[in-house]
This record gives C-alpha cells, sequence and structure tokens, in this order.
C-alpha cells in the first residue's frame, strides 16, 4: 500500500516532522500564563529550504534558535484578523476571504502563521537527509480559546486556592497552534515529548506514558514527563492539568487511569466502571491491539463539548459524570465515553490525512462506536439511533445544502447523473475547517457514519472488519519504525487510500460509490406509491424522485430495495432506479384470502395471527422501501391507514414501527386508535416505539376530539400501567428497576398535557390527573432517583397550560386564573426546593424556568426577564444557564426586547464558559431573533456590525467565528442588511484592492497588507491612496447613515472610524504577541475589544465630526428621545408594546 | 372573724390548720376581734411548741416507766412538770359555750397502685439462686416488634403521607423563602410567588451532579446493585492484588521506605491517592522523584533537554530512584 501516491498533488512541505519537544516550564493558572519552548526535529527535503512555515496563533515567540546555536528571524501575522472589513457587508464575499484566511495558514498547503527565515549562517546546517533542530521559546497569557482556564471566583475564601482550579487545551479540529508552535495539520505525525512544570498540587495530564515525576529542589513545584513513541500528529496533543483526583481502572490498573475534580471520585468510579468493555470490544472487533501505551480519561468543567479525543488521552465534560441512581444519563455517558475510545484508533492513531478526508476517520470512529452500543444496548437503540442520525441528515440537508464529505475532488462526470449536483452553495466555504460552520461539521459526522454503513451493505460487515484491520495492521507497523523508513504516510488516510484497501482486502471498487455519496452532497428523496391490480395479482409501485433540485436533494439511479410483507410471507426486491419517474411491476406471491385463518410469517420467522378484516383485496400488508437504511433517503411512502396500522402491529422492526406511527397521525380514526393503544400496553414493543406512539396519540384525540367519547385517552392504560392496587387513581409508589416502564411513565404524562377540549384548553381531568401525580409521587422505596420523572410532569403541567385571554393586564398574583394558579404554586414550590436540595442536574428547576417562560408566554404572567437573567449568569450550573438563555432568546422573539438581546449578546461576546457561549449562539442561530423579511424592532445597524465585527475579531475562536458566520447569515441571509445602501462600484474597487488586511509582525515592525503579495508589491504610495480613498468613503457613508435613520442608530460603532483608527486598534491587539513593542499591554486590556472600539470611536468622532456637530447633536437628541420612548414602553403590559 | 378565717396559711400541714383555728377560736374566746398575721403565727407556733414539748416529756416518762406507750399518769407528771395546772384543764374543758372545731376532712388514703404487669414475670434461671429480686417485666428486656394495627385503608394512608409531605415541603419552602433573597415574578410588590433568587455557588456542578433531593441509602439498596453487578465488582478488587503481586509487594515495600523522606501526606490528591492504593501499579500513583543534589549527571534523554534549556524551573542533573531508573533503562 503505497498511500502518497494516492494523494493529490499539492506544494509538499519542504521538510519533514521527526520528533517534537514540547515543555512547558511555567503554568501559571492565576495570571492564566504560559511560558514555553517546543523544539521540532525536522528533516529537509532539500538543501535550499529557506523559509520554515509553521503554525502558532496567539503566541508571544521569544526567539527562534536553529540547533541551539543559530539565532533567526521570523515573520509572524494572523490572517484571520479582520478578514473582511466592515463597508462590504456580504457573506459571499466574506466567505471567499474567509477561505483565503484560512488558506493563507493552512499547514497543508504548506503555510502557516509563523514564517522562519534561515539566516544565512543556518544554511550550513540545512541538508537534505539530515535532522535539523528548531527551538522556539514562546510565552502567552490570557488565552481567547484553545486553552482554558477555570479559576475559583475571586470571592471564594482564598484558604485553599488551588482546589478547584484547573485548566484544559480545548481545540476545535485543528488548532492546536493555539497553545504551541506546531505544524498544525492531521499529516505531519511525530514523535513527541512532552514535559509540564505545575504547582506540586497539581497533575498534569497529557498524551502519551507517564515516564516520570520529579519535584523540583524546593517542593513547590512537579515537572511531569511524557513521551509518546506512536508518531501522532499535532492537533491530537493535549493538555489537562489541575487537583485531579486519580483513580485508576480497577480492570486495566496500569494503562487506564482517570482523573476527576476533588470530591467526585465517587461519581467517577460509577461512570467508568464498564469502560474496559469498550476496549475489549474495539480490540476484538478490530482484531488489533489498543495502538498506545496507556489511556487517560480527564473530568472537567466548563468544557464546550461532552468529550473530546486525543492520542491516548480524553478530556471529557464533568457533566458526564454520574451516580448509581441516575438513569438516563448512563446511556449518554457510555456511549461517549465508548465513543472517544474508538476515536483512539481512527482518528488519532490513524488521522485523515486532510480535512477532507476527516469524514473517513468521523465516520469510522461513530460507526465502531455504534456496533460497541448496539452491543451493550440492544438491536432496537441501535437501528433507532440510524434512523434518527438519518433524519438529522436530511433535515439539515434541506435546511443548508447538501453535506459533502469529500469535497477535495471533483466527481468522475460519468458517475453521477446531470441533475445530481447541488446547486445551492452553503453561505461559508466548506474547504477548509476553520471556516466551515460547525452544524455542518456535526452533519458531516451524521453522514459519514451512514456512508461507513452503506460501504458495510456493499462488502459485508467481515470484509469492512478486514479492511480495518489491514489499515491498523500496517499503521501499527509503520508506527514502530523510524521516520527515515518513509512508512509514517501509513498512519494516515485519505479516501483514495481507502477505496484502494477496499479494492486491495475485496477485490470490489468503490470508487462510483464514492462519487456517488462521498464527492456529491445531498440525499435522495422518493415518493412512493403502491397500486394493487387485482386482474394482475401484481403491486405497481410508482417511485418518483420530484424533489430534485430542491436544496439538498439530489437524483439517484442505482438499486432500490424494496420489501414487501404479503400473506404468505416476507418478499424482497431489488428496484432498479434510472430516472426521476420509476414504474415497477412486482407480481405478488399470494392470492388473497382473507377468509381463511392461517398464520402469516414474519420475515424474523415467526408465524403470527392477523385480524384481516381490515383489509381489502390486495394479498399485500405493508410495503417497506429501503428497509435496512443503506441510502441517503428521505421517504414519502403513500399506504392506506390499514396498511400502516398493520405495520405498526407486526412488523418486528423498529424503524418501520416509527415510520408507521408518524403516518397515522395524518389517519385520526378510530382504528389507528386502537392500533396506538395496543401499542402502548403492549410489553414486547421497544419502549421507545410505546413512547413516540403515545404522542402520536395525543395528536390523533386532538383531531378526533368530537367524536371521542370515554375517559381522556391514555388515562385508563397509565392507571392500568402504575395505579396502585387498592386504589387505582393513585400512582404506585415509584419503582424504576423495570426501565422499559420507567421511560413509558415519563412520557405518558406529557402526551397526555397535549391534549384538547373543542375550546382548545386541556380538559380538566387531565389537570387534575397531573397534580394528582405530583402529589402523590413517592420515591423513598425506590433505588432510583426520579428527578427525571418530576421534570417530566412540570413540563407536563406546563404543557396543559392554554392562552389566557382575560389577563392581559397581570401585574400581580390575582388576577391569574385557576388553572395557571395551580401550576404556578406548584411550580414555584419545586423551584424554592431545587435551591437547598437539587435534583441532578437542577433536572426539576430546568423544567420549572421553561414552564414560568411558557405561562409568560400564554399571557398569564408579565413577561419579565430578571429571573431568567439571573439564571443565565457565570457562575450558574451549565443546564440552567442554557435554559434560562432558551427562555430569554425565546423573549427576544416574541417581544422584540431589545435589552434583552443586548444582554444576550453581551453573554455571547463575553461570557468566560465557552460551552455557554458556544451553547447560546446555537440557539440563538435556530431561534433567530428576527428574519430578514420581516420588519422588526431589532433590525437595526448596530447589530449587524456588531455580529460582523465578531467575524472578523474572532481570529483565534474558529468555533465562534463560523457560529458568528451561521448567525449573520440566519439574520440576513447573504445580501446585506435593509438599511445599508452602498455604492456598489466603490465597494468593487475595494475588494480588488485591500483584500484583506492582515497584520505582519517581522521582528517587532509591522507591515499591512496582503501577505502573500503586497508585502514585496504593493507599494506605499498604493497604500497611502487607499487609506485616503477609504477614509473620505466611509465618512460620507457614515454622515448619510446617520440621517437615513436616526431611530435605529446608537453611538456605539465604528462606521466613523478611518483606516488609521483600525490599524490602531489592531496594533493594540497585537501588542499581545510583539514583545518588543514598548507600549505597556496593560494600558489596553486585550480581552475588552469593544471598549477599545468604544474608545476609538470616540477620538474618531472628536477628530472627524466637528463639522457636523450640529447634525451629530440632533441625532443624540432624536436618539434619546427614542430611548425615552422606549422605557415608556416597557411600563406597558406586553401585549401593549410596540 | 372573716378575717381571721381568710387568713392563708402558707405551707401549713392540717394539724397545723387545726391548731390554728384552735387559737383563733380561743381568741375569740377570750374577746378579741382581730389578730395580726404575726400574732397568729407565733401563738400557733408557741402551742405547738408547747404540745410538741407536752408529748416529749410525756414519751420520756413513759419510757423512764419502761413503757412503749405513755398513760395518763406520763401525760400528767409532764405536765406538773412543765408547771401547768392540771386541776385548770378541766374547767378550761368544761367551759361555756365551747366551739367546736370541726374535724379536717378525712384525708383519703392513696392507694398504693400496682404497677402495670405486661406479660408474665419469667422465673429465675437455674444459676441465679432464689434471693436474687424477681425479674422484671419482659418488655423491659426482650425486644419484641410491635405492629401497629394496619391501618386498612390503602388510599387514606397515601392521602395522608401525601398530604403530610406537601405541607413538610411548603413549610420548608416558605421558611427558606423568608430567609433568603426573592425574585418576584410581578412587576409590582405582590409577593405571592416569591422564587428564591439564583445564588452561584462555586463550582457550580458539585451541588448540580451531587444531588441531596433524594438520600440514598446505599447499604439497604446494595441488594439492587449487587445482583446487576456482582461479577464486574468482585473480581476487580482480586485482580488489582494478583496481577503480579510479588513485584507490587516490593515496589510496596520501597514506596513505604520511601515515604517518609518523600514526605507523603494526603494534603494534594495525588498523594491521597497513592496512600489509598499502594498496591496499584499505575504511573500517576507513584510518588514524585525528587531532584538529587549530587554532581554526576545522568545521560537519560529527559535530563538532556533540561541542562539544553537555559533558565527552566528544574534544570538540577537527575539521579533517578529505582522505580524510575527502571523505567529509563527500559525507554532507552
Amino acid at each position: 500500500m503505497e498511500t502518497q501516491n494516492d494523494l493529490p498533488e499539492t506544494p509538499l512541505r519542504s521538510f519533514k516532522l521527526s520528533h517534537q519537544v514540547l515543555s512547558l516550564t511555567e503554568i501559571s493558572l492565576e495570571h492564566r500564563r504560559i511560558q514555553g519552548m517546543v523544539e521540532l526535529t525536522i528533516v529537509p527535503n532539500n538543501d535550499c529550504l529557506r523559509i520554515i512555515r509553521l503554525n502558532a496563533k496567539q503566541l508571544n515567540i521569544e526567539r527562534v534558535f536553529l540547533n541551539d546555536v543559530c539565532q533567526a528571524e521570523f515573520i509572524y501575522f494572523d490572517s484571520f484578523h479582520n478578514v473582511c472589513e466592515m463597508e462590504n457587508r456580504s457573506l459571499e464575499t466574506y466567505a471567499k476571504k474567509h477561505l483565503m484566511a484560512a488558506k493563507i495558514t493552512d499547514p497543508d498547503l504548506n503555510n502557516g502563521e509563523l514564517f522562519i527565515k534561515v539566516p544565512p549562517a543556518g544554511y550550513a546546517m540545512i541538508q537534505a537527509g539530515l535532522t535539523l533542530r528548531i527551538r522556539i521559546q514562546f510565552n502567552f497569557s490570557n488565552p481567547k480559546s484553545g486553552m482554558h482556564f477555570v479559576l475559583r471566583p475571586p470571592s471564594a475564601s482564598s484558604s485553599s486556592a488551588w482546589k478547584w482550579a484547573h485548566m484544559y487545551t480545548n481545540c476545535y479540529e485543528n488548532s492546536s497552534r493555539l497553545w504551541f508552535p506546531c505544524v498544525d495539520s492531521y499529516a505531519a505525525p511525530c514523535t513527541w515529548q512532552l514535559e509540564f512544570t505545575v504547582d506540586k498540587h497539581f497533575t498534569a495530564v497529557s498524551c502519551g506514558e507517564l515516564v516520570q515525576v520529579i519535584s523540583s529542589s524546593d517542593l513547590s513545584k512537579k515537572t511531569f514527563y511524557y513521551k509518546l513513541r506512536t508518531p501522532v500528529s499535532a492537533p491530537n496533543i493535549a493538555l489537562a492539568v489541575g487537583p485531579f483526583e486519580i483513580y485508576a481502572d480497577p480492570q486495566i490498573t496500569h494503562e487506564v487511569t482517570h482523573f476527576c475534580l476533588p470530591g467526585m471520585l465517587p461519581w467517577l468510579k460509577h461512570t467508568v466502571q464498564y469502560l474496559h468493555g469498550a476496549f475489549e470490544f474495539f480490540e476484538e472487533t478490530l482484531a488489533t491491539r489498543y495502538p498506545f501505551a496507556s489511556y487517560k480519561q480527564v473530568f472537567v468543567d466548563e468544557l464546550d463539548r461532552k468529550i473530546s479525543a486525543y492520542a491516548s488521552m480524553t478530556i471529557a465534560s464533568v457533566n458526564l459524570l454520574h451516580s448509581k441512581e441516575i438513569i438516563d444519563q448512563t446511556y449518554s455517558s457510555r456511549t461517549k465515553m465508548a465513543r472517544a475510545v474508538a476515536e483512539q484508533f481512527y482518528g488519532c492513531f490513524i488521522c485523515p490525512h486532510r480535512w477532507s478526508d476527516t469524514w473517513l476517520a468521523k465516520g469510522v470512529a461513530t460507526y465502531l462506536c455504534g456496533l460497541h452500543s448496539r452491543q451493550c444496548f440492544g438491536n432496537n437503540p441501535y437501528r433507532e439511533w440510524v434512523q434518527l442520525e438519518l433524519s438529522q441528515v436530511v433535515k439539515y440537508e434541506e435546511r443548508y445544502g447538501g453535506v459533502i464529505l469529500d469535497c477535495s475532488q471533483p466527481v468522475a462526470a460519468a458517475a453521477v447523473p446531470k441533475f445530481s449536483h447541488d446547486h445551492h452553495q452553503h453561505h461559508f466555504p466548506k474547504e477548509s475547517s476553520h471556516t466551515v460552520s460547525p452544524k455542518y461539521v456535526k452533519a458531516l459526522r451524521r453522514k459519514s457514519h451512514l456512508v461507513i454503513r452503506m460501504l458495510e451493505h456493499r462488502i459485508g460487515q467481515q470484509m469492512l472488519f478486514r479492511v480495518f484491520n489491514k489499515q491498523l495492521a500496517l499503521a501499527t507497523n509503520a508506527a514502530g519504525t523510524k521516520i527515515e523508513a518513509g512508512l509514517w504516510s501509513q498512519l494516515l488516510i485519505s479516501t483514495n487510500s481507502f477505496i484502494k484497501s477496499i479494492f486491495t482486502v475485496t477485490g470490489s471498487d468503490m470508487s462510483l460509490c464514492m462519487d456517488q455519496w462521498v464527492r456529491t452532497g445531498g440525499h435522495v428523496k422518493f415518493s412512493v406509491i403502491s397500486v394493487f391490480n387485482c386482474k394482475r395479482n401484481t403491486i405497481e409501485l410508482d417511485i418518483r424522485q420530484d424533489y430534485i433540485g430542491k436544496r439538498g436533494v439530489r437524483q439517484y439511479n442505482g438499486p432500490l430495495m424494496v420489501q414487501l410483507q404479503e400473506l404468505d410471507g416476507t418478499f424482497k426486491h431489488t428496484l432498479q432506479i434510472e430516472d426521476t419517474l420509476t414504474r415497477s411491476v412486482i407480481s405478488c406471491h399470494s392470492k388473497s384470502r382473507r377468509n381463511k385463518k392461517k398464520k402469516i410469517p414474519l420475515w424474523t420467522g415467526e408465524e403470527i395471527d392477523m385480524d384481516l378484516s381490515a383489509m381489502d383485496d390486495s394479498p399485500v400488508l405493508w410495503v417497506r422501501i429501503d428497509p435496512e437504511m443503506i441510502l441517503l433517503r428521505d421517504l414519502i411512502v403513500e399506504q392506506p391507514d390499514f396498511q400502516w396500522q398493520y405495520q405498526l402491529r407486526h412488523e418486528r422492526d423498529v424503524t418501520a414501527q416509527f415510520q408507521a406511527i408518524r403516518a397515522l397521525e395524518r389517519y385520526a380514526t378510530s382504528a389507528t386508535r386502537s392500533a396506538l393503544e395496543d401499542t402502548i400496553e403492549n410489553e414486547c414493543c421497544f419502549y421507545r416505539v410505546r413512547c413516540e406512539a403515545a404522542h402520536c396519540l395525543t395528536k390523533v384525540a386532538n383531531q378526533m376530539v368530537d367524536s371521542w367519547s370515554g375517559p381522556p385517552p391514555m388515562l385508563d392504560i397509565f392507571i392500568k400501567m402504575f395505579g396502585s392496587l387498592q386504589a387505582p387513581h393513585i400512582v404506585r409508589l415509584n419503582d424504576f428497576s423495570n426501565f422499559q416502564l420507567y421511560y413509558l411513565q415519563k412520557a405518558i404524562p406529557v402526551a397526555m398535557a397535549g391534549l384538547r377540549t373543542l375550546h382548545g384548553i386541556c380538559p380538566p381531568d387531565v389537570v387534575r390527573f397531573l397534580l394528582d401525580l405530583i402529589k402523590y409521587n413517592e420515591n423513598s422505596q425506590n433505588p432510583y432517583s426520579d428527578s427525571y420523572y418530576r421534570a417530566a410532569l412540570v413540563t407536563a403541567l406546563g404543557d396543559t397550560l392554554s392562552p389566557g385571554y382575560q389577563s392581559l393586564t397581570t401585574d400581580s398574583s390575582s388576577s391569574i386564573s385557576t388553572d395557571p394558579k395551580l401550576v404556578l404554586s406548584a411550580v414555584t414550590r419545586f423551584l424554592r426546593g431545587e435551591h437547598h436540595l437539587p435534583s441532578y442536574k437542577y433536572m426539576v428547576l430546568v423544567a420549572c424556568l421553561k414552564v414560568i417562560r411558557r405561562l409568560q408566554k400564554l399571557g398569564h404572567l408579565p413577561s419579565l426577564p430578571h429571573i431568567f437573567r439571573s439564571y443565565s449568569q457565570y457562575r450558574s450550573y451549565l443546564d440552567l444557564r442554557l435554559s434560562a438563555m432558551e427562555c430569554l432568546v425565546d423573549l427576544v422573539q416574541v417581544h422584540e426586547s431589545g435589552e434583552d438581546l443586548e444582554h444576550l449578546m453581551h453573554l455571547l461576546e463575553t461570557d468566560p464558559d465557552p460551552a455557554a457561549r458556544y451553547g447560546l449562539v446555537q440557539l440563538l442561530i435556530d431561534n433567530p431573533p428576527f428574519t430578514r423579511d420581516s420588519s422588526n424592532r431589532l433590525d437595526q445597524a448596530e447589530l449587524s456590525e456588531r455580529i460582523w465585527r465578531n467575524m472578523n475579531s474572532l481570529s483565534r475562536n474558529t468555533k465562534l467565528r463560523c457560529y458568528m458566520v451561521d448567525l449573520y447569515y440566519e439574520l440576513y441571509v447573504n445580501e446585506r442588511p435593509n438599511f445599508w445602501f452602498p455604492n456598489m462600484n466603490h465597494i468593487m474597487e475595494d475588494s480588488s484592492n485591500s483584500n484583506s488586511e492582515n497584520e505582519f509582525v517581522e521582528n517587532g515592525t509591522k507591515i499591512c497588507g496582503n501577505p502573500r503579495t503586497s508585502i514585496f508589491e504593493v507599494s506605499d504610495n498604493q497604500l497611502m491612496k487607499m487609506e485616503e480613498e477609504n477614509q473620505q468613503e466611509e465618512f460620507q457613508k457614515t454622515i448619510k447613515f446617520a440621517e437615513i435613520d436616526s431611530m435605529k442608530w446608537v453611538p456605539s460603532d465604528n462606521q466613523a472610524m478611518d483606516l488609521q483608527e483600525k490599524e490602531k486598534i489592531a496594533e493594540t491587539e497585537e501588542q499581545g504577541y510583539d514583545y518588543e513593542t514598548e507600549v505597556d499591554e496593560n494600558s489596553f486590556p486585550i480581552s475588552d475589544n469593544y471598549h477599545k472600539y468604544d474608545e476609538t470611536y470616540e477620538v474618531a468622532k472628536k477628530k472627524d465630526w466637528t463639522k457636523h456637530k450640529h447634525q451629530i447633536d440632533s441625532y443624540n437628541h432624536k436618539n434619546h428621545k427614542y430611548k425615552e420612548d422606549k422605557e415608556r414602553q416597557q411600563s406597558y403590559p406586553p401585549f401593549l408594546r410596540l | 372573724m372573716d378575717k381571721v378565717e381568710a387568713i392563708s396559711m402558707p405551707n401549713s400541714d392540717a394539724y397545723r390548720r387545726v391548731l390554728n383555728k384552735t387559737i383563733s377560736q380561743m381568741l375569740l374566746d377570750k374577746g378579741a376581734v382581730l389578730a395580726s398575721n404575726q400574732c397568729l403565727e407565733t401563738l400557733t407556733q408557741m402551742m405547738q411548741s408547747l404540745l410538741v414539748e407536752i408529748g416529749n416529756s410525756s414519751h420520756n416518762y413513759c419510757e423512764l416507766g419502761g413503757r412503749t406507750m405513755p398513760t395518763v399518769g406520763d401525760v400528767n407528771l409532764a405536765l406538773i412538770n412543765m408547771g401547768i395546772n392540771v386541776g385548770s384543764l378541766e374547767a378550761f374543758s368544761r367551759r361555756a359555750n365551747v366551739a367546736t372545731i370541726p374535724l379536717p376532712a378525712q384525708q383519703t388514703q392513696q392507694r398504693q397502685l400496682n404497677l402495670l404487669q405486661a406479660g408474665t414475670k419469667a422465673s429465675h434461671p437455674h444459676y441465679v439462686p432464689s434471693y436474687f429480686p424477681p425479674m422484671p417485666d419482659p418488655h423491659t428486656y426482650i425486644r419484641t416488634p410491635t405492629y401497629r394495627q394496619p391501618v386498612t385503608e390503602y388510599e387514606a394512608i397515601r392521602k395522608k403521607a401525601a398530604s403530610q409531605k406537601r405541607d413538610v415541603e411548603k413549610a420548608l419552602t416558605k421558611f427558606l423563602c423568608k430567609t433568603s433573597e426573592t425574585n418576584n415574578l410581578f412587576p409590582t410588590e405582590d409577593n405571592m410567588f416569591p422564587l428564591i433568587a439564583c445564588q452561584s455557588v462555586f463550582p457550580a456542578y458539585m451541588a448540580a451532579l451531587n444531588p441531596t433531593d433524594q438520600v440514598f441509602d446505599f447499604e439497604e439498596l446494595e441488594y439492587h446493585y449487587l445482583v446487576a453487578n456482582r461479577t464486574e465488582d468482585a473480581p476487580s478488587k482480586e485482580d488489582g492484588e494478583d496481577g503480579d503481586s510479588e513485584n507490587e509487594e516490593l515496589d510496596g515495600h520501597k514506596s513505604k521506605e520511601e515515604k517518609p523522606e518523600l514526605e507523603i501526606k494526603p494534603n494534594s490528591t495525588t498523594n491521597k491517592a497513592i496512600l489509598d492504593n499502594p498496591n496499584i501499579d499505575n504511573p500517576y500513583l507513584r510518588a514524585a522523584t525528587l531532584p538529587k543534589r549530587s554532581k554526576h549527571s545522568d545521560s537519560n534523554v529527559s535530563s538532556r533537554i533540561l541542562s539544553n534549556r537555559n533558565g527552566s524551573a528544574c534544570s538540577t542533573a537527575i539521579t533517578p530512584t529505582p522505580s524510575t531508573l527502571e523505567i529509563t533503562t527500559n525507554s532507552v
């Protein structure tokens, strides 16, 4: 296997990395400061290596030495700083520049932020084939991302300052450059030596084996020495430092170690008790030993993801920990930890070659993890999960456009039919990990998992394992060799090498399949109608692809599996799809004979009795399309309702049952009702199908409310299942030892709360029933916690509420009507109790907050944001914060309240907890405060500038920057905001001249312009001219703007800033890196960008606006008036406000 | 008269009350209309002393006569001895209009209540001599489980339990509301549904992941988990011990010897973990090695790096202790 030959041609890096030493000599948690050095051992490819390009970001490079003796000069710049200037605000332009910025520093293109010039004295050292050591000393403080510090609040007692403080790296995709200089590419593996000097209280956990720990002579510090003999790439290096409690895995004591924060040990022990099973499973499945010598799991606070895997270590969120009595969390914690182990094999040990190949690592790891969950939790949850993944991919693609797994290579033209291309472009470039939307990455992971499943289906599971095994065997072999052997490329996989290894193992060529599903985006969408032809005893299937050309939908030509359940058994047919409309005639195997009583065989081999009275002449009971979920497809299947009911009752596959439930929503008949009720009661049925059936029954019952007789639906079922023996209307003492019943007990009340009478209110019986459930809830005899159950009851209680008409002017408790009052008193009681005796993860409190918001929304309570604001503050628990933020986002959406939006934006920009920031921005993206079409009070210039500014200033935080782009897209689509009337000609000129203003630091001197061209080519005159033009134009626009819409104008933007001012800001920002600049760093706290922007704005105002003072004054006056109006409005009841 | 009657006699027993009445009567006979309290008391006291003295000396005379019960003669002698004219007694008793003082109400004799006997007393066991006091009632030393008559109505119990629980909860939350800061749901001062304001605690996850809404008694519930986990838990401990027990024994021995000089105190979590698991061989559970202050520098890889670095915190040369030597020889 020569993987190198398969790689697309690129300007190869002119050196190979063989070894790297990373040493952080000072890690100061209080000051968030790191001092360290790296030493890269490289092997130059040719003798004329003159510039060495490395990645480094937000680092202050002190000195660079070659081979310890020769000091080298270097240039440093950050291309993501100020990606696209203010006046040219269209996402299309931004996307182009964004991609360029990413490419300028892309290590795979032999680029980087740090250019090291080899001095003439060092030329002699460079000889192809001999090693060269580059030592870089660096320091940095207050990292914006990439490394996170969790510190004790200053107000807390200072007795044990170190007790909770910890830090860890949290790099998004390949962003290790944020904490040490490196070749930040997956494609550059090397061996590592890591050293971390920390305070004596702390443990430093990092990749590789812990070789030794040495105390300093005064015993105040400890140095941890790690060694990683397996070559891994820089993005897979991580570090966590904290006063961790150490727990050696009881099964694999020597190799596997778990770490948690002080006090969490009992939960840690319980949470990780099954981890060894994952190791065994993966080693057995892949027939390969775990590739690293050790494995470490660190549970930390404020992690922005649930878990992230690095070479031989995993950093996981503390929120995954749980105690014995928690049921629901167990599943997700175990799955997440297993996935991290799977990623050790694929993702950490075997790396994707470049960004376009990450789908392979992600897909294989997710696929393996899925198999492990299937082994642990059973086949039904597994199939349900696959179905869920499929539907989420479909949903994403229909919303945002097709996900292309490997975008590096165009598709062979013959492979794909003409309509298969998805013409809808994404609003971000997907070619780089630093520009792509994080939501896209999530969808990509899901989709790649499904594609791996597809491969499994094509070549067989055993063969697929053999492919994996071969790759791993080659990689293991390569990992044992030295760099000189040139085998390290076998640690990398790419789409092409994967196709090739499949070919060598199985002999089948997968490139067509890859072209279809990997290199093209989108999914297929079938509309299927079946008609029975009585004379010929055939089924005529119409399979149409009507939605081609719609967003995310593409054409599919190829085989499609259809499964017919007939009276005589199950029959599979493979149809060939060739056009947008395929009509196929399938002759039935069995005659209609409904009078005969005979058992009907299913595909599982069972034979069951069915009541066939509902059938018509057709011998077909139900039709299933693509039952194994092989294709990436969306299905619209038309069947008569009785067929769906048969499918729900008798089909054994859970995905078919889910499908039937979803379809039955449209057929509100008593037959549907009884089918659903039977499903809920059927103990042999998968519990989630039963829960889903309960929710469906709610919808069906609401549709047939006038013909419904008897007690509210599901009441009897619930009483039968959970009522106590002697007094059935009182719920039994909780006993959750049967998990199926537990989940059902949680789901049914919520489903019932959705019921409505003819008048659109919840039946009083149901309200009373729910209140009784709360009243009689008794958990003292239960070995499991009822937190989730109580939270579900609170949610259900909230769902019973319907809009209050009479209470438009609620400002006292006396005006609330009865039912909401009951709900409110129950909720407040829960809420108060939660503060002192919290439930697991404040479950109940979270539910209470949402109910309070619902009460507000429905007009029972005044819409006051202060409660949610207080919960959204930093230092509250994350789940609480997120739910409070959700309420605030909703408040902003409904009431268009600018203040709350301001509060949220403030949190988004300044919050110390990255998890909360990402959570919040996702909430805003999913529920945008306004859309472009609607006229909305919040749609103001200030906001769009603010987001735009963030897109340009968040140079270090890739994830948040990309989220900001998403948010901008949600609010303004691709165009510029409504209130903006630019002069198009100017813009065009602008973009051609000053396409990106990047900052260069050349040993302390700074150059402005495009790093690639203008640094040498653009003359000073040109620069001057550009500046002048910009200045005038900007100024004119600003004045115009202020005149146009003074109502929407609030003076905190930097419109009036000319280019010089911008530079000034940039300069102050850059001082963090620029060690020779003499300006005192502390004079401008780097963390507070906007403060600075404001200040500069003030300066600009004084300087330029004096001429137009009267204009400004009048505008200020108007603005003041506007504010007054707004304040007055705030005092109105919510529905009377503008 | 009324007044005399009304005088209350503090801490007097029945005899003294009678004596008091007698004195009063005598005073009335003598023509007194009013007597002060002190006077009456004094006279009563005197009278009492007199009577006691008469009694005492009568008793003495009786004993002198070798008897146990005094006779009239003894009393006579006593009176004479005290200088009281015995003859005048008769005239006194026969005087006109003698007012008889009613006898004090017969105090009802408090009947000695029988101690409630519960069960039958056990006889002494054979080794206890019979002169020992009898065994107490069985309930005092035998623990017998008592069952309340089960309330047959399930519904009533559930209702009662539920309402009790709710009352407790209500009272508690109300109290908590009054003692901590609150949020209001309404813009006015209406405080019918106060919410406890959100207090930030650090670290926030601690309370969230350690729920206190219900305290689970793990010993009681152990059964539930044991059924599921018996196979998982039991061998794990043994595994940890018999893996390579001899080496670990040695290691453990060594580390014990090293402990005093390395100053292992359970102050840092690492050290605590080390102390907790002396037998587990895990690189993180080894004690940190001290830098040796001796001269010769070892030529292993890490120290080379160390010496390369200028001005680093721990650039002293290192001589590994035995445990690290093993590792380094392996690694080189």
